[in-house]
């Protein structure tokens, strides 16, 4: 179905194994002690928890004792990785090493966010970790003990279990493989120059094993290595073929959801019957890290219009629902982000009548991406679909197509 | 001499009959009411014109998907409404578009605003969870009663404001025990008369006896004491006020849905708030740590700064906090104060001026030059 399934595996890298006895986020922070000690970056950007004792919050950080706080794999995403380091780096490039540590669909919102102009990634170091998925926000606040201690069990197990976010349930861009371009695009290419990592360095994480690889994919990675003096040697088979078995488990959840959600919002009744509970507040694009308008076209002037022009579409129907414009704000949204929409999740998260608007546009989106043979955040290079005209496409539905010949008429037969 | 307009049916029957009246007669050309969306209880604010949709109206529903009074606005924005409408709103979102048609961000004239003795409102997550329906019924026990409902929100069971000032109607609804039987509309205005004259039912010139209004004016009088009392034990340091907004993530889903908040680009959304490199760089010599995206206090403290004074406190700011900080109780709490050192009450009067905007020499001389 996609193409992700014929991307190379990371066969050809390797990694630097290091313990985690005492579990990866203390190998994490460690390593990532170690980095900043050794000046392999001037700050690191990750989350820290907060003085309220269970909010996590994104850090710009250059104290390592800050980092006794820090936990690279929260149990919940509060602010998108990709709208956090676009705050930092919307207005130029940043002054200073910046090392982001962030979840595999952050990493791929911010080369998106690159593509958008909203990051600079000159001086920014990006570290992507594997994500067993994180827990719904909403359960998280509600029952904040009991979800933190689910969570650490399924970071310890690697299990997919349903009190994660559905669209974690099926996410299988957990790893390193959705952030290296793949080799089988459009381009046919034998070697595509534009490819680009969206990753410097990830780091695994092998649970069973006791331990964690980083694993240096671009320069700016391996120059963290040398810099502490590991040489990435070690085989990362073991943990690559366990990463598969997750990852064929996951696309299996994903196609049976694909179907299940393409029958709940197939046709127009059901897909605004979806948005029956929407108070349309807008959170959902608020937090949307690919969402990044200072100013919405759905909450501009040009959709304000005079008393009377709003009881006439009253009286087109007998009622006309305030605020307006639901449907138009999210097929409205949706057609303006879904193709760089990396399915974090943050949408639902934020969503206070609890609609499934993750799962929505991701139904949507998956349908979109393939269409277009595009998957968000895969390579730095790539352009958005839509800043790229390409002559012989969708051929299907144009009318007339070039590739049906049309009956000529009688008359014109032997023109 | 008090009138009201007495109907031999429900409260929500008769509001309903009475708006079919309006309708049918040509006196409004629709009807601000909520309606239901389907099944589950979801309902929305809806300009209603036709009879058949009216059938779907559920005016006193207790649930608030966004405050009338930015509904209202945003149908009065570009002009006044020239032709007459009628509007079914709580006391709180009626004041609340009472202070935005003072901020010139809508207009009163030729709507008939009926409003209601407030039982209050159920929280936004109510409707996912079940609560609201489960509750429904004993909801209107509570009101029948005159008590609290504990369910609903914590604004609403500490709002002594719940007795509309300037609706042209009132629907007598808290510790009226018989609104499943008898509607009773007062009628406060020359307008409301005017609308009541030949409808269906009585008007009445007696007084409409309800004793236990002010036994549930008392009960909310005590709930906003402890409320506050608690939430100033709670924050006696400003440190305190960074420990409470510490799980913000900005997303700034309060202040969009608050309706005084009606600027199109909030000075908090735009690039005025946005940090150049070298303002995170400079920060960073002075500090540990940042964090990023920047200024949630700075966000909550100059919106507070913006818009506490006319604070209506209608609790939609909790409700759609994603990290379920009680905004609502903060800025409620200040409100509440800085509302008094004005002597000054949200929606009492709309040719009253916001206190902000105006400037008297001799205010607050006891902080000024000796």
């Amino acid at each position: 179905m996609s193409s992700d399934q014929e991307e190379r595996s990371p066969n050809s890298l390797r990694g630097k194994v290091l313990p985690a006895e005492e579990g990866p986020h203390k190998a994490i922070i460690n390593f990532l002690k170690q980095s900043l000690e050794k000046n392999c970056m001037d700050l690191l950007l990750i989350p820290v928890k907060g003085p309220d004792i269970k909010s996590y919050s994104w850090v710009l950080l250059k104290d390592k004792s800050l980092l006794e706080k820090a936990d690279p794999l929260p149990p919940v995403m509060t602010v998108q990785g990709g709208r956090a380091l676009s705050s930092i780096t919307k207005h130029g490039k940043a002054g200073l090493q910046i090392a982001a540590v962030m979840r595999p669909c952050e990493i791929r919102a911010v080369a998106e966010l690159s593509k958008l102009n909203q990051i600079d990634l000159e001086n920014i170091i990006l570290i992507s970790i594997d994500c067993p998925g994180a827990m719904p926000l909403a359960d998280y606040m509600n029952e904040t003990d009991k979800i933190a201690a689910s969570f650490k069990t399924i970071l310890e197990k690697w299990e997919i279990s349903d009190s994660l976010r559905p669209v974690c349930q099926i996410c299988h861009r957990f790893s390193l493989s959705s952030l290296l371009p793949s080799s089988s695009q459009e381009s046919s290419l034998e070697k595509d120059e534009t490819a680009s990592p969206v990753s410097d360095l990830h780091i695994g994480i092998d649970n069973e094993k006791k331990s964690i690889f980083l694993i240096p994919v671009t320069s700016k990675g391996k120059g963290i290595l040398d810099n502490l003096g590991f040489s990435p040697e070690d085989s990362l088979q073991g943990w690559e073929s366990k990463v598969e078995e997750i990852k064929k488990k996951k696309l299996e959840k994903k196609e049976q959801f694909v179907q299940e959600w393409r029958t709940k919002i197939q046709g127009p009744d059901k897909f605004v019957a979806a948005f029956d509970e929407c108070i349309n507040c807008h959170n959902c694009m608020r937090v949307c890290p690919i969402c990044y308008c200072r100013q919405c076209y759905f909450d501009s002037q040009n959709l304000k219009l005079s008393p009377d022009d709003y009881l006439e579409r009253a009286e087109k129907r007998g009622a006309l629902r305030f605020p307006l414009d639901t449907l138009l704000f999210h097929l409205g949204r949706m057609s303006h982000m879904v193709l760089s929409c990396v399915s974090c999740g943050a949408c639902e998260d934020a969503c206070p009548m609890s609609i499934p608007v993750a799962r929505i546009f991701t139904t949507i989106g998956e349908q979109m991406q393939e269409d277009f043979n595009y998957i968000p955040g895969r390579n730095r290079g790539e352009p958005l679909p839509l800043q790229i005209f390409l002559e012989d496409e969708f051929c299907e539905v144009e009318t007339p197509c070039e590739s049906e010949e049309m009956p000529a008429k009688e008359s014109e037969k032997n023109v | 001499m008090s009138k009201a307009l007495k109907i031999n049916k429900g409260i929500e029957e008769g509001i309903i009959d009475f708006l079919e009246f309006l309708i049918q007669g040509g006196k409004i050309r629709g009807v601000f009411t909520l309606k239901k969306m389907n099944e589950n209880g979801a309902v929305a604010y809806s300009l209603i014109t036709s009879l058949d949709e009216l059938k779907k109206a559920v005016p006193f529903y207790p649930f608030m998907p966004v405050n009338a009074g930015k509904v209202l606005s945003s149908f009065t924005l570009r002009a006044a409404t020239e032709e007459p409408v009628a509007a079914v709103l709580r006391p709180c979102e009626l004041r609340a578009f009472i202070e935005l048609a003072k901020r010139v961000q809508g207009s009163l004239d030729n709507i008939l605003l009926i409003s209601l003795t407030c039982g209050g409102v159920y929280p936004l997550r109510s409707l996912k969870n079940g609560d609201l329906k489960n509750h429904l019924s004993s909801y209107w026990e509570t009101v029948k009663k005159a008590e609290i409902d504990p369910e609903t929100r914590p604004t609403c069971q500490s709002c002594e404001d719940f007795i509309p000032q300037l609706a042209d109607m009132t629907v007598a609804t808290a510790g009226m025990k018989d609104i499943d039987k008898e509607c009773v509309i007062l009628l406060n205005t020359l307008k409301g008369e005017e609308h009541a004259a030949n409808a269906p039912g009585n008007i009445i010139t007696e007084k409409v006896e309800n004793g236990n209004i002010e036994k549930l004016q008392k009960l909310r009088e005590e709930k906003k004491k402890k409320l506050f009392e608690d939430f100033d034990s709670n924050h006696a340091h400003p440190k305190d006020f960074i420990k409470t907004f510490a799980a913000c993530v900005g997303c700034h889903a309060c202040s969009h849905s608050c309706p005084i908040c009606y600027c199109t680009l909030c000075d908090f959304d735009s690039k005025t708030c946005e940090y150049q490199p070298q303002s995170f760089t400079s920060e960073l010599g002075q500090k540990s740590g940042l964090k990023v995206p920047p200024g949630n206090i700075f966000f909550h403290l100059g919106r507070m700064n913006h818009m506490a004074v006319s604070c209506v406190r209608c609790g939609m700011c909790s409700d759609v906090c994603p990290v379920n900080i009680q905004v609502a109780t903060v800025f409620s709490r200040v409100g509440d104060s800085l509302q008094k050192v004005f002597n000054y009450i949200p929606g009492r009067d709309v040719e009253e001026p916001v206190p902000s905007g105006t400037y008297k020499e001799e205010e607050f001389t006891e902080f000024g030059e000796q």
